[in-house]
């Protein structure tokens, strides 16, 4: 029953936010100086075809109605026709999502080895944890953009262990059904190209790693040390349990609270840092088509873009909750 | 008192008569850069079977000692002598050693079980751990009284009592049997009636499994409740080790005679002030040379700074560390007479001069989060209560009763949901809260703190101000300058009297304002407020879990349970003559040195589901069916024929026609 209402509460906080960041970029897209019919036919066009078009686009309707009819577009899973290419918007998220869901997955789980890697090395005083830190810490204190860019300089152009650009070089690369490169390659018996295709990924995903890596290992450590010097693990010690034990069982379900919901902020942030991440590594996802739309004022481009990242961060936080109440009995979803 | 086992006893069974040895013991940690000399030489030794009372006051090192036994004292502290469990000394063993000897002899319980639980595991499997098998743990539970301990093998820590989790931490202390049980304070975060369950209980496992027990405690009357012998322990040192009977009742040592004579029982002198302990805990920061006590002590002499007094045997098996001859401490009154003035006169209780006065409050709040999950919790459950001009009431209570939250209410930090709350006068009441350091604002000076309250005067006038209120409360005027963090306990809760008096308030309300004091505090902390209250004629609300603090501070007092009041009278009649069977219980729980208690079953019930009718009713002995009549209200009823004495209980045979003074509405 609980489970039910969780559900029913997380669907509509999605809704609000979708509607709010729906109207949000429609008011935008209104108060914009940018013309979409302009960016469409350029400037040689005649009154009439300008005239046409904005019917045809439905721009001469009442505001109030565009907007009822953008949302009940919505409701279908149609976010209308991209102005640029001329497709819907959902097939054109359709073939740019999985690339950048591939990065971004790729991401946080480098975010997440590095950080537990770091948060353990340091709790437990391992040797060389400083250095590893350091590092970690330097790395996170440069920007992502010239993070790439070093990495490109260094491990490209300089040892040339790893590619530059884009998702694989392999020209025919499976395709289908995960469009996902690692997994398709798999899935077709191609081990070739998943290795490639992990190449590819290695540069850019570590490059968007390394912030949320240092954010998450720094509060799992905390929260590791705290828990370590609490009364229930001195009533472990006095049981006679030894420190790993300690550790792997008491410890670590009690410290992942505030880590995994460190997590969930920091995905937020890495979808920001993936949108540059893919300008710097011609990595064809969403940051490129993104890019792409924003300076021809393509609005429907920008608001599906805008829309999908807006739900997938709900989603995401409602997993943090989830994997919370796991954690720790005492609190219910 | 159980029989004492001598040595030679059980010398002849497996061949040991001493648990566990403190050999010369010096623990020395550092923190916040300065070394902490914990225990300054300690020798003292745990025989078989026994319950060794280890009593002293907060940084006496009697922790200290417990840990270093486990072998928990941390990697940052430096030791020199030994600390032995069944011959194997724990300062100089192996971490695997320490552990198998935890494994194999030890249990430990500790004071919080709330805290010492992990949040994250059920029970059954923290028990499992200890004890080997889900079976064995099992039966532990049962035979340390967990009732339906099956299906409470699933629950996790904070779905049971305070009761039921000290129960599951004694479970694990005594899986595989362990020789010695290390329990530190094991009853001082539960309630009176249940600290009196859990310390029979652990005498009873003692008796049938026969492991000692190291029984660490600020309370005396606890360890002579409990213990065979008691080792009082002061600034790191053992001062007096004997017989219970012996130390508690003729003690031998200056400070032990000091702290039972400061001890508040329910037996001591209300009508003059306590006679605390003059001075404070030495820091262990800076230890002197010769007797630590010699600060303190009225029969101190030159020597007695200069020499380290070592225990020495006064009486057979009777020791204690005291330059001074057994006659000449036992005759002096060591205890530097604080003035005894008389108190206050008890007021009258007119209604008309009632400096505060609640009627009908109820009081509820939502638990729970999420919608149309709340549940109601009835913290206040219609109370009335006349606070006289210039008179002290005790709220007395165990947790759930709603005592702080009508304190709260009172002060106008919580609005009542219904009935009425009226302050004479109409200046605010002041509040003074338990925890003394969490309650000053850290990094403010204590001037700057108690200037707050006196902004719109000119600066030199505040200044004086703040240098009058505070030699009211004892306190030099170069406390002004420090803050909070740099005081002690005791300095800071007159700090906070000082706050709280600075502009006299009509009534002060107190918190629990002792209960984090050492006993000696206490009693200077206690003579201070009944102090301020009759120089400047404050009214005091007080609120204490602890009967025998009700009986000294105030004239009346009120016992509450589950948000109702259900007896209130005259300090001296309501401890001395209880009439309510809850009032009873909670009388005869108070330990004390010679008594046994009445052991009142089971556990407050939860304020989020109270029984019907007379709350009380399932715990009760002497309950019948009507007790539970939903119709019945809770009535409180003249006892005499004066306005004073009232109980709510419809088997107490009155000799006067009761007259209802008022009803609670049903279900309010």
């Amino acid at each position: 029953m609980t489970q039910v209402r969780f559900v029913g509460q997380r669907f509509a906080a999605m809704v609000i936010i979708v509607l709010a960041l729906a109207a949000a970029v429609f008011a935008l897209q209104k108060m914009s100086p940018l013309d979409p019919v302009h960016a469409r036919l350029g400037g040689q066009a005649s009154q009439g075809a300008i005239a046409a078009e904005r019917h045809a686009l439905g721009l001469d309707r009442p505001i109030v109605t565009q907007f009822g009819h953008y949302l009940a577009g919505l409701v279908h899973g149609d976010l209308g026709d991209s102005y640029r290419t001329r497709r819907p918007v959902t097939t054109d998220l359709l073939a740019y999502v999985p690339a950048t869901a591939e990065l971004a997955a790729t991401g946080l789980i480098i975010a997440l080895v590095l950080a537990i890697a770091f948060a353990f090395a340091s709790t437990l005083r391992v040797r060389g944890a400083g250095l590893f830190r350091l590092g970690l810490m330097l790395g996170a204190s440069v920007p992502t953009f010239l993070l790439g860019v070093f990495g490109i300089l260094l491990f490209y152009q300089h040892f040339g262990w790893l590619p530059a650009s884009g998702r694989t070089s392999i020209g025919n690369a499976p395709t289908g059904p995960t469009h996902l490169l690692t997994l398709d390659g798999l899935l077709h018996g191609r081990p070739d190209v998943t290795w490639d295709a992990l190449k590819h990924l290695l540069m850019p995903a570590t490059a968007i790693a390394l912030g949320p890596a240092v954010a998450i290992g720094r509060v799992l450590r905390s929260s590791l040390e705290g828990e370590l010097s609490s009364d229930y693990v001195r009533t472990a010690r006095a049981k006679g349990r030894s420190e790993r034990q300690i550790l792997l069982g008491h410890v670590v379900r009690n410290a992942v609270g505030a880590a995994v919901s460190m997590t969930g902020l920091q995905v937020g942030l890495m979808f920001a840092g993936v949108l540059v991440v893919e300008q710097v590594f011609g990595w064809p996802g969403l940051g490129l088509y993104i890019a792409e739309s924003i300076p021809v004022a393509d609005f429907p481009a920008i608001a599906g873009v805008t829309l999908l990242l807006g739900s997938a961060y709900v989603v995401i936080n409602a997993a943090v909750d989830v994997i919370q109440a796991a954690a720790d009995p005492r609190i219910r979803v | 008192m159980s029989a004492q086992l001598a040595p030679e006893d059980v010398l002849t069974d497996e061949g040991y008569a001493v648990v566990a040895t403190a050999e010369d013991l010096h623990v020395t940690f550092r923190r916040n850069g300065k070394a902490i000399h914990a225990l300054r030489g300690i020798s003292l030794e745990i025989r078989r079977g026994e319950i060794l009372g280890l009593v002293g006051e907060s940084g006496s090192g009697k922790s200290v000692l417990g840990l270093t036994l486990l072998g928990l004292h941390g990697a940052g502290a430096t030791i020199s002598g030994r600390a032995t469990v069944r011959g194997r000394d724990m300062v100089s063993a192996t971490d695997a050693e320490r552990r198998a000897v935890r494994v194999a002899h030890l249990g430990a319980v500790f004071q919080d079980p709330m805290t010492s639980l992990n949040p994250t595991m059920r029970v059954g499997r923290q028990v499992a751990e200890a004890a080997g098998s889900d079976e064995e743990a099992l039966r532990l539970l049962r035979l340390v009284g967990v009732p339906e301990a099956e299906s409470r093998m699933s629950a996790f820590p904070h779905e049971l009592s305070g009761g039921l989790r000290q129960r599951v931490m004694i479970a694990m202390a005594v899986a595989g049997n362990p020789d010695l049980v290390i329990a530190d304070e094991p009853t001082t975060a539960l309630d009176v009636t249940v600290q009196a369950q859990v310390l029979r209980l652990l005498r009873t496992l003692r008796d049938e499994l026969g492991c000692s027990v190291l029984m660490i405690t600020h309370d005396l009357g606890v360890a002579a409740q409990i213990a065979d012998r008691v080792a009082v322990m002061y600034a790191g040192r053992l001062a007096e080790l004997g017989e219970s009977d012996a130390v508690l009742r003729s003690s031998a040592h200056p400070y032990t005679l000091g702290l039972m004579r400061s001890r508040l029982t329910l037996g001591v002198d209300r009508t003059r002030a306590l006679p605390a302990l003059p001075g404070e805990v030495p820091s262990p920061a800076a230890p002197q040379p010769g007797c630590a006590f010699s600060p303190r002590c009225s029969v101190a002499g030159p020597d007695c700074a200069e020499t380290s007094p070592e225990p020495v045997e006064v009486e057979p098996g009777h020791h204690s560390a005291c330059l001074r001859p057994l006659a000449v401490v036992r005759s002096t009154d060591t205890v530097s007479p604080v003035a005894l003035t008389a108190r206050a006169e008890p007021a009258g209780i007119d209604q008309d001069t009632a400096a505060l006065s609640l009627r009908s409050v109820v009081k509820t709040f939502g638990v729970g989060k999420g919608f149309g999950r709340k549940r109601t919790l009835h913290a206040l459950r219609g109370v009335s209560l006349q606070v006289a001009q210039g008179e002290s009431v005790a709220l007395v209570g165990e947790s759930g009763s709603g005592k702080s939250t009508l304190l709260r209410v009172a002060a106008g930090l919580e609005t009542a949901d219904s009935g009425e709350v009226e302050l004479s006068g109409g200046s605010r009441p002041q509040m003074v809260f338990q925890d003394s350091g969490a309650s000053l604002t850290p990094w403010m000076t204590v001037e700057q703190i108690l200037g707050e309250r006196v902004r719109d005067l000119g600066r030199a006038a505040r200044a004086a101000k703040v240098r009058e209120a505070l030699s009211l409360v004892g306190l030099p005027a170069e406390v002004g300058a420090a803050r909070a963090t740099q005081l002690s306990g005791g300095q800071r809760q007159r700090v906070c009297l000082a706050r709280a008096t600075i502009v006299p308030p009509p009534v002060l309300l107190c918190d629990e304002p002792t209960s984090a004091l050492d006993v000696s505090l206490a009693a200077s902390v206690i003579n201070l407020i009944a102090r301020l209250r009759r120089e400047l004629g404050m009214s005091v609300l007080f609120v204490t879990h602890d009967l025998s603090v009700a009986r000294v501070v105030a004239d009346r007092i009120a016992v509450m349970y589950l948000g109702q009041i259900v007896e209130i009278g005259a300090s001296d009649r309501v401890t001395s003559a209880p009439l309510h069977p809850y009032t009873r219980s909670l009388v005869s729980a108070v330990p004390d040195v010679g008594l046994t208690p009445v052991i009142l079953p089971g556990e407050p019930a939860s304020p989020l589901n109270p029984p019907s009718g007379c709350a009380f009713h399932p715990r009760c002995a002497d309950a019948t069916e009507s007790c539970q009549d939903t119709e019945l209200g809770l009535r409180l009823q003249r006892v005499a024929n004066d306005d004073v004495d009232r109980v709510a209980c419809i088997n107490i045979d009155l000799s006067h026609v009761p007259t209802p003074v008022y009803i609670t509405p049903k279900g309010a």
